[in-house]
């Protein structure tokens, strides 16, 4: 039987690269796109999250925090100040990296739920003070956020735009994945014994990847202030932040796809079926519980285990037999190099 | 030298450890044995960072590791194995190996993100490396396996090629041979003797006093926390107070 | 001024019994729960539904209250910590109760709308009374029997020293023959019915709210970490020094600042003393 996973995976992927390139013309409608463009916001904040929730195990259900401080960034500089969007789009990001690391630096080193509900507690700062601060933030009213200028003026240009930073994103999360770093932050997730036994220090390990998720999350929260045109404290709930996490519990931890689908069918879902849309956060309640009880790896994980069936499976064995000529090299001639 | 000065240790009111001191020096085999509740363990968590010393110390050569913690110790070269084998299971053999590597590993987050060159190096370096260790102590078959999907053999001996990435000078084994079959200790003892041969300094902690007195070069036996005897393999075995502990009950 | 200390000593006081509902259930299970502040949600909004709503009597709908506290308590337990304990990954039952917590205040925005409503007046008094007024001393006189009660259960019966016995080994508790399933699962059903009391008691003060749900889980949660965990007294003290200290911040600030007070508390205890006032240190296990 011959190794079909090898041509399916470069066809696949470059089928959905075209597809999301072509997505404008595809689409049938103004609501659609706009869909899109939402999906492909928030999946810059969950690219960056993934490698928090699903790569370090660090569980953050209150990234919605660090996206209003992007929104909000985003709405004063080109509003107030009159800051490029582009440029503010930047400081959106810095900002949002600045305030993960304010946030991580107290609470990364306190155990799972403790670090959970700090997280929570600062989505709750952040959503008290943008009434709070009236004069900053509009307060309960709220501030409206400019568009980007040509070529991302447009509905279309400005999705190409989102559908670039997210590839990037995307990018910049698969190789941090796939190389030393990603199995590093795999033993702090896994095994912090582990970890630290090879000389990983693991709460500066949680901090970098937090910092990094708050700068996506930054930016996500510029785009999507930019996005909806107008952001009040009332669009950046809690709810939203477990929406953020619920996406790459379901998806599955260990995968970059299944956060990435997990977004599209939890985004899309309620507004393709209707009745969905009035349960709201129960439909997402219950997902993660099914999830959680029956197959805890995620959805993701399901993907790659069929994926393995593909591959001709050859018969296994399961004897340790060392080579000690071999051993002797590998370890070189000097006395242990230390 | 690894050497441990009159090191004491105790939890609430229990005494784990009282002034035990034994060295390990490079290309030596050095046993730990006692019955159950001696502190061979708590001694073998002490040296490798995971609990404080009371009073005593423990150097490096000239560097005492006291307040050393336990990643610092790992990239001082001294590597160790768990009694309960831990392993990444969702990744593979050669990955869960790979990770050893993290010391050599030159990139950083962001060069990482943007795959700069460095990260190659790095992956091609580490994977050589992992794969001829790997196969060194005899996974060759494995290498692409999960790690969830191991006996209980392979994942002894994966965790002994992932501390041996780490380019060691000292290799603290916790049991071992714990849960191998008589052949698996063949080779787990040819092993072994080949890593003393290359210079690395072994602490071997074990149950297994057979196996202890045949590849040993020195045995330290405790008993309750005490050092009782400390020598060759023969001055250990036949000690009299070693005999009584471990027969008179 | 005196209407904020009394303010302050009544939230804290629910504040108080959310933590001790965290303690009791952390004994028997180590877990920590996301739904703990739900449960005196659910005190509350079917206390006032049994007798605003059905024209039950006062004491059918306290009974009522509690039993709900109960049987949610019970349900979680069953479904989202009993299995999950099992496996190995110790972060799941955190994702399970937030599951759960998450629909079942869904459910009751739902049902019971997303508005607070009033919760009825429980004892004959004028509603002008100012510090004297039931809706703050029911909550202080809850908190105090919750407590209390839960020291003579502890001190005093069988089961709450097979509670403490499963709570400081629950593998030799088991060799011993104690079934730890169920002294966990009547943990949770005790601690069901002390957050149906305490939010049962706090309705006039805190309405019959969904939204209280994941607020007391949060400010319960800052009770338990400023009093220590493990800790009934540093429950009741955290919770009732966190109450005092909103109800000072509300006076000074200004009610926008309540939940930025509250967190800034929590963070300050968090760096400099992580286990709290009365917790201990953990032991690093290998």
């Amino acid at each position: 039987m011959t190794d079909r996973s090898h041509i399916l995976r470069p066809v696949a992927l470059l089928a959905g690269v075209a597809f999301l390139v072509l997505l404008p013309f595809l689409v049938r409608d103004q609501y659609q796109l706009h869909l899109a463009q939402l999906i492909g916001v928030y999946w810059i904040l969950i690219a960056g999250l993934n490698l928090v929730v699903g790569y370090s195990g660090q569980l953050s259900v209150g990234h919605v925090g660090l996206l209003a401080v992007g929104a909000y960034a985003f709405a004063i500089l080109t509003g107030r100040y009159d800051v490029s969007p582009v440029l503010a789009l930047g400081a959106s990001g810095a900002l949002g990296g600045l305030c993960g690391l304010v946030l991580g630096l107290p609470s990364l080193r306190l155990p799972g739920f403790y670090f959970a509900m700090v997280t929570l507690a600062f989505a709750v700062i952040i959503n008290e003070q943008s009434v709070a601060q009236t004069e900053l933030t509009g307060g309960g009213v709220g501030l409206p956020a400019q568009g980007f200028s040509a070529p991302f003026a447009s509905p279309q240009g400005f999705y190409w735009l989102v559908l670039g930073i997210s590839a990037l994103v995307t990018w910049l999360t698969w190789n941090v994945a796939h190389k030393m770093w990603g199995r590093a932050i795999i033993a702090v997730r896994d095994s912090e014994v582990a970890a630290r036994s090879v000389g990983i220090s693991v709460y500066r390990a949680k901090l970098i990847v937090f910092v990094f998720s708050g700068v996506t999350a930054g930016i996500a929260g510029a785009l999507f202030a930019s996005l909806q045109t107008y952001i009040t404290p009332d669009t950046f709930v809690f709810e939203l932040g477990l929406f953020f996490f619920t996406c790459i519990i379901i998806g599955g931890r260990g995968s970059i796809l299944g956060p990435f689908i997990g977004t599209v069918v939890l985004t899309a879902l309620p507004e393709v079926v209707a009745p969905l849309a009035k349960l709201g956060n129960f439909f997402y309640g219950l997902l993660l519980l099914i999830v959680v009880l029956l197959i805890p790896e995620g959805f993701g994980r399901l993907l790659t285990q069929a994926m393995t069936r593909l591959k001709p499976q050859a018969a296994e064995s399961k004897v340790v037999a060392p080579d000690p000529a071999r051993l002797k090299a590998a370890l070189g001639t000097r006395a242990g190099n230390g | 030298m690894l050497k441990v000065d009159a090191v004491s240790k105790h939890f609430g009111g229990l005494i784990a450890l009282s002034e035990v001191s034994l060295d390990l020096r490079p290309g030596e085999i050095h046993g730990l044995i006692g019955p159950n509740g001696s502190g061979k363990t708590t001694l073998l968590n002490m040296i490798s960072g995971y609990y404080p010393v009371d009073a005593g110390t423990i150097r490096l050569d000239d560097h005492v590791l006291n307040d050393d913690r336990v990643p610092e110790r790992a990239l001082r070269g001294i590597a160790r194995t768990f009694q309960k084998p831990r392993l990444l299971g969702p990744l593979s053999v050669l990955d869960n190996a790979m990770l050893g590597g993290w010391r050599d590993a030159q990139a950083g987050f962001l060069a990482t993100a943007f795959l700069l060159p460095s990260v190659w190096r790095d992956e091609r370096e580490l994977r050589v490396r992992a794969r001829e260790l790997l196969i060194g102590v005899g996974l060759a078959h494995a290498l692409d396996r999960s790690a969830n999907l191991l006996e209980h053999a392979e994942q002894r001996f994966l965790e002994i090629a992932r501390g041996l990435m780490l380019r060691p000078r000292f290799l603290l084994l916790d049991e071992p041979a714990g849960g191998l079959t008589p052949t698996e200790i063949e080779h787990l003892g040819t092993v072994i003797t080949t890593l003393r041969d290359a210079g690395i300094g072994i602490l071997l902690v074990e149950h297994h006093t057979d196996f202890v007195f045949r590849i040993c070069n020195r045995v330290t036996a405790l008993d309750l926390g005490r050092l009782v005897r400390h020598g060759t393999p023969e001055e250990v075995r036949n000690d009299p107070e070693v005999i009584r502990v471990y027969l008179g009950g | 001024m005196l209407t904020v200390i009394v303010y302050g000593l009544a939230i804290g006081a629910i504040y108080a019994a959310t933590a001790l509902v965290y303690n009791v259930m952390y004994s028997t299970s180590k877990v920590l729960s996301v739904t703990t502040g739900h449960i005196p949600m659910l005190g509350g909004v079917f206390g006032a539904y049994f007798i605003a709503g059905l024209g039950l009597p006062i004491l059918v709908g306290l009974a009522g209250a509690i039993a709900v506290g109960v049987l949610f308590n019970l349900l979680t337990e069953i479904v989202a910590v009993r299995r999950v304990l099992a496996r190995s990954d110790e972060h799941l039952w955190l994702l399970s109760t937030l599951a759960v917590a998450t629909m079942i205040s869904q459910v009751m925005a739902l049902w019971w709308g997303t508005e607070p409503k009033p919760f009825p007046r429980l004892i004959p008094q004028e509603f002008a009374q100012g510090i004297g007024d039931q809706k703050y001393w029911l909550p202080v006189l809850a908190v105090a029997v919750c407590a209390g009660s839960l020291e003579l259960f502890y001190r005093r019966t069988m089961y709450g020293k097979l509670f403490i016995a499963t709570s400081e080994d629950a593998f030799a508790a088991r060799a011993r023959g104690i079934n730890t399933d169920r002294v966990r699962a009547l943990s949770y059903m005790l601690s069901g019915a002390l957050g149906g009391l305490a939010g049962f008691a706090a309705g006039q003060l805190t309405f019959a709210y969904f939204a209280l749900g994941f607020a007391l889980t949060l400010n319960g949660f800052i009770a338990i970490a400023v009093g220590g965990l493990g800790s009934n007294l540093g429950a009741v003290i955290g919770g009732l020094a966190l109450g005092m200290m909103s109800s000072f911040a509300t006076y000074l600030f200004g009610g926008e600042y309540q939940q930025t007070v509250a967190i800034g508390i929590l963070i300050l205890v968090l760096v400099i003393k992580p286990e709290g006032l009365f917790g201990s240190k953990q032991v690093r296990p290998v």
